[in-house]
């Protein structure tokens, strides 16, 4: 991985965030009124339903960002006919996402942080964390595996334009099937296998454990749930790394680059 | 060095391959502009795309300084850029000195290197005063200006031209054609594809003119007016619009091509007729009814020269 790189595609993905304005409604706004109606629902319940609802705003906050904007980052520099250099650059394409997806994952973390204190001042939800600092860790490598999914999506956007498709299909029901809103448990049947090999829920289930009382989660303890996202997440970034050397090959046969 | 490079498009939905390119062979040596003329979907943007490593050609090979543009893309984009004409390929939500920044960075260019070439750079394309804008403040001229700048974050040794000049207003082109013969001034070897004549006329040190995928011509300007010397061509001015003589002298026999320009107060015909055959008779008796203001042999000019080669290509 080449640091530079990846440092200025971050500095260059904070500058877009900054001066562009429509990246605040996916990144800010939509999170804090999924939180809102998602408590509103649940008024009237407390404990660990509350929980749920605090903890899935803040997870969709965290995933829509970074899918969103890992997805787009590609989407925009074919729309601004820059991947065409970036091509004819000496740097992998995926340095370059990997940068964009830091700065993305920094504005999930703190959009979950403030989903969760704004639902505290707001709705005086009383979860108290035993451990917060346990639960930062966990959130900061969920948000990592979600990245490292967005990674996955960035390189079918270098393939085609119509992932977009694909990212907005899928974003929903990959947030449902990890279980950040609904336990896992009463999914059905089919989609709890799906649920296992989604990093995201694992993260989620570790969370859950740390912050309510009785849970005992999916997986094997806090740790447990620890090592397989962190294991899953490492096997996305070598997929994410073959789908772009993969990818790359084939648009170089295909001259499909410039289309945007 | 460019041998039997051909680049075929595999067809979607039962429609046929496209042969973008078929088979072109051309050398370029360091140092000069070397320039692809040829018509819309000639393929010279597939060419340079293979160049500049962004294709894979489909067979043939192409070395860019001593390597295969196939295995040794890395190596060569080192050592390379690529311009393409029209307003896209910038940030524009970045400042133009934040566009080349980040450019540079792609190449790992040294910090101070960077700083005092990117300084140099904007002075080059004379973008100083704005280089803090934003590049959607930019204007046409100032876009494709900061694209060249761009393209010389890294100090290129091959720099390839798509059009650079396409849809600026005279003036800017003017100033984009100089600042492409400073550069190769400087040693840079650059291979430009351009659709107007006088450019490449003015630029380039030798021209390849391709047709349909196929190269059909290359020399320098003189070589290839020389190279097609069983035409020649008759000049008319008329007052008069001269549409309906144009159909006429179409589907005249030894006319090889007709084009005509409105300029200002009059109309300019040109004639490519084969040198064999004696049409100024013909293009009078066609002409009768029309004010003519002036009729006589001229010299092929390279648009001329362009037309029947491509047009002799087509047919």
């Amino acid at each position: 991985m080449n640091i530079r790189v990846t440092y200025a595609a971050f500095r260059q993905q904070m500058t877009h965030f900054l001066t562009d304005p429509q990246w605040i409604i996916p990144s800010l706004i939509a999170p804090f009124m999924f939180t809102i109606v998602t408590l509103m629902i649940f008024k009237d319940v407390d404990g660990p339903i509350v929980l749920q609802a605090v903890l899935g705003g803040g997870v969709l906050g965290m995933w829509g960002n970074t899918l969103y904007s890992s997805g787009w980052s590609i989407s925009y520099d074919r729309y601004n006919g820059t991947l065409e250099p970036l091509m004819v650059s000496p740097t992998n394409l995926m340095d370059v996402v990997t940068g964009r997806s830091i700065w993305n994952t920094l504005i999930g973390l703190s959009n979950a942080v403030l989903v969760f204190i704004f639902a505290e001042l707001m709705f005086q939800t009383g979860v108290g964390l035993s451990d917060p600092l346990q639960f930062f860790f966990i959130l900061v490598i969920t948000l990592a595996s979600l990245a490292s999914i967005g990674l996955i999506f960035s390189a079918f956007f270098v393939l085609t334009r119509a992932s977009s498709v694909l990212m907005s299909s899928l974003e929903f029901p990959i947030y449902v099937v990890s279980g950040a809103m609904f336990p896992i448990s009463i999914l059905p049947g089919w989609a709890i296998p799906i649920s296992y090999i989604l990093a995201p829920s694992w993260g989620v289930d570790a969370m859950k454990i740390a912050a309510i009382d009785g849970y005992t989660g999916i997986g094997p303890g806090i740790l447990g749930s620890l090592g397989i996202m962190i294991g899953l997440t490492v096997l996305y970034i070598i997929m994410a790394k073959w789908f772009f050397r993969k990818i790359e090959r084939n648009v170089r046969n295909h001259g499909t680059i410039g289309r945007f | 060095m460019v041998e039997e490079l051909t680049k075929v498009f595999p067809g979607k939905r039962k429609r046929p391959d496209k042969r973008a390119v078929d088979g072109i062979s051309f050398h370029v040596k360091r140092g000069e502009i070397f320039g692809l003329l040829g018509p819309n979907g000639a393929g010279k943007t597939t060419t340079i795309r293979m160049l500049s490593t962004m294709l894979i050609p489909t067979s043939g090979s192409a070395m860019v300084l001593g390597q295969d543009v196939t295995k040794d893309e890395v190596r060569i984009r080192r050592r390379i850029n690529l311009v393409s004409g029209g307003e896209r390929g910038l940030y524009y939500r970045l400042t133009g000195r934040q566009n080349l920044r980040f450019f540079s960075e792609l190449y790992g260019i040294d910090p101070h290197i960077r700083d005092e070439r990117i300084d140099r750079l904007l002075e080059l394309v004379d973008l100083k005063e704005s280089a803090d804008l934003r590049v959607e403040d930019y204007s046409r001229g100032m876009k494709q200006r900061i694209h060249i700048a761009r393209a010389l974050v890294n100090d290129p040794e091959v720099l390839f031209l798509d059009e650079p000049t396409l849809g600026l207003d005279p003036e800017i082109a003017r100033d984009i054609r100089a600042l492409i013969r400073r550069m190769a001034d400087q040693g840079t070897t650059i291979l430009l594809t351009t659709h107007y004549m006088f450019e490449a006329e003015e630029l380039c040190d030798r021209i390849a003119i391709i047709s349909n995928g196929k190269l059909v011509a290359q020399g320098n300007a003189l070589e290839l007016k020389d190279s097609v010397n069983n035409a020649t061509v008759i000049h008319v001015e008329t007052r008069d619009d001269p549409f309906e003589a144009v159909d006429v002298l179409e589907d005249t026999e030894g006319v090889i091509h007709v084009n005509y320009d409105r300029v200002p107060g009059r109309f300019i015909t040109r004639i490519q007729v084969e040198q064999s055959s004696d049409l100024l008779g013909d293009v009078n008796e066609v002409m009768r009814g029309l004010r003519v203001l002036r009729i006589g042999y001229d010299e092929p000019t390279l648009e001329d020269t362009y037309i029947t080669l491509v047009s002799a290509n087509e047919h």
